[in-house]
């Protein structure tokens, strides 16, 4: 448990910080050498609060690391631009600041293009982009987080009728329900808060 | 046999093209797995129970109207031994009759998080702490809430895409 700091509540694509609201693995008592097999096995644990604090579980993060990392980069398929967009994307209408934050910066990094990311965390999710295929993107990850069983192939048909492949929508729409962990994750463990 | 959980959720025949296609990606398909095990059928449970553990899952899939993972969560939770009247309570949570009160709290955290993913704060991890939870259970019961709404989301993308509701 960390200090109070100030918290985030705006979202935002500056750089964030994330504080735990319970312990972290190096806070309970291991002793030296249990928490060196900790960060053996959870190398990420060392020295991020979040996923110091996942380790209290330590198969769980163990699997969940795997699984994300694998999630948001794979070769060919989706593109790590439109990945980020549906990770920001979910993670603006689920109310994640630091995700958002975080991946809305990546996107940047990937598209280039800032002005997306500056209107999609200004104005949510509903808000009409000029990009016809990013909009599609926007869409998809916004129903399936709203809505998941009300999702039909009616929802997948935009992105197909413009010559997206099965593998690409497949691995944008995984990062969308990626973070309908991550986010939930994230928002009830602690907080977002400002660098100090 | 279960097998692959997301895939006997999403009806995905061996040899499909759906099943060839998540076969691209081979190492989510083994996370997604590894991570449906860590949570639901850990080798020690530690300090949430098999029994909470399904009751989390069966809880979320009722919400999020998923009615054959609520089937399987109900079967396998009557399978550790929870009596009929524990599994109705727990499916319509908090109107369905009286639950231990560890169990209400893990229960109504599930609930806020799962219908509200911005519903945590301080006050629900105390109410957590209050009902007896450590901050080890803590992390695994959020896990779990969040991963469950991972896993229908990945059943929802797999029929869309396959055209099967």
């Amino acid at each position: 448990m960390s200090p109070n700091r100030r918290r985030a509540t705006q979202f935002t694509i500056e750089r964030l910080d994330w504080a735990p609201w319970i312990e972290t693995i190096a806070e309970i008592g291991l002793s030296e050498d249990d928490l060196a097999a900790v960060y053996e096995q959870a190398p990420n644990a060392k020295g991020s609060p979040y996923f110091a604090t996942l380790a209290l579980d330590l198969p769980a993060l163990v699997e969940r690391t795997g699984l994300f990392n694998n999630t948001m980069r794979s070769p060919g398929g989706g593109s790590n631009a439109e990945r980020e967009l549906a990770a920001t994307a979910v993670s603006r209408l689920n109310g994640c600041v630091y995700c958002a934050s975080v991946h809305a910066q990546r996107f940047v990094q990937y598209a280039k293009r800032p002005g997306v990311m500056d209107h999609l965390l200004d104005q949510g999710v509903d808000a009409p982009l000029d990009d016809p295929r990013e909009q599609e993107v926007v869409d998809l990850a916004a129903k399936l987080t709203r809505d998941p069983a009300g999702l039909t192939a009616d929802d997948i048909r935009p992105l197909r009728d413009m010559g997206v492949t099965d593998l690409e929508i497949y691995d944008i729409a995984q990062s969308a329900a990626m973070f309908a962990w991550a986010n939930r994750l994230m928002q009830t463990l602690g907080d977002a808060v400002y660098p100090d | 046999m279960l097998g692959d959980v997301i895939n006997h959720f999403a009806g995905i025949a061996p040899g499909s093209p759906l099943a060839r296609l998540r076969e691209q990606r081979p190492e989510t398909l083994r996370h997604a797995q590894g991570s449906f095990q860590a949570l639901l059928e850990p080798d020690d449970p530690g300090g949430v129970s098999r029994e909470e553990r399904e009751a989390i899952a069966l809880r979320v899939a009722t919400l999020e109207r998923f009615p054959d993972v609520a089937d399987f969560h109900r079967d396998r939770l009557r399978q550790l031994g929870a009596q009929g009247d524990r599994v109705a309570a727990i499916e319509q949570f908090p109107d369905g009759g009286d639950v231990p009160a560890r169990l209400a709290a893990i229960l109504r955290h599930t609930d806020l998080l799962t219908t509200s993913s911005r519903s945590g704060s301080p006050e629900a991890i105390a109410r957590l702490r209050q009902a007896g939870l450590s901050a080890q259970d803590i992390v695994t019961i959020s896990q779990l809430i969040a991963y469950m709404s991972y896993e229908i989301r990945m059943v929802a993308l797999l029929r869309a895409m396959g055209g099967r509701r």
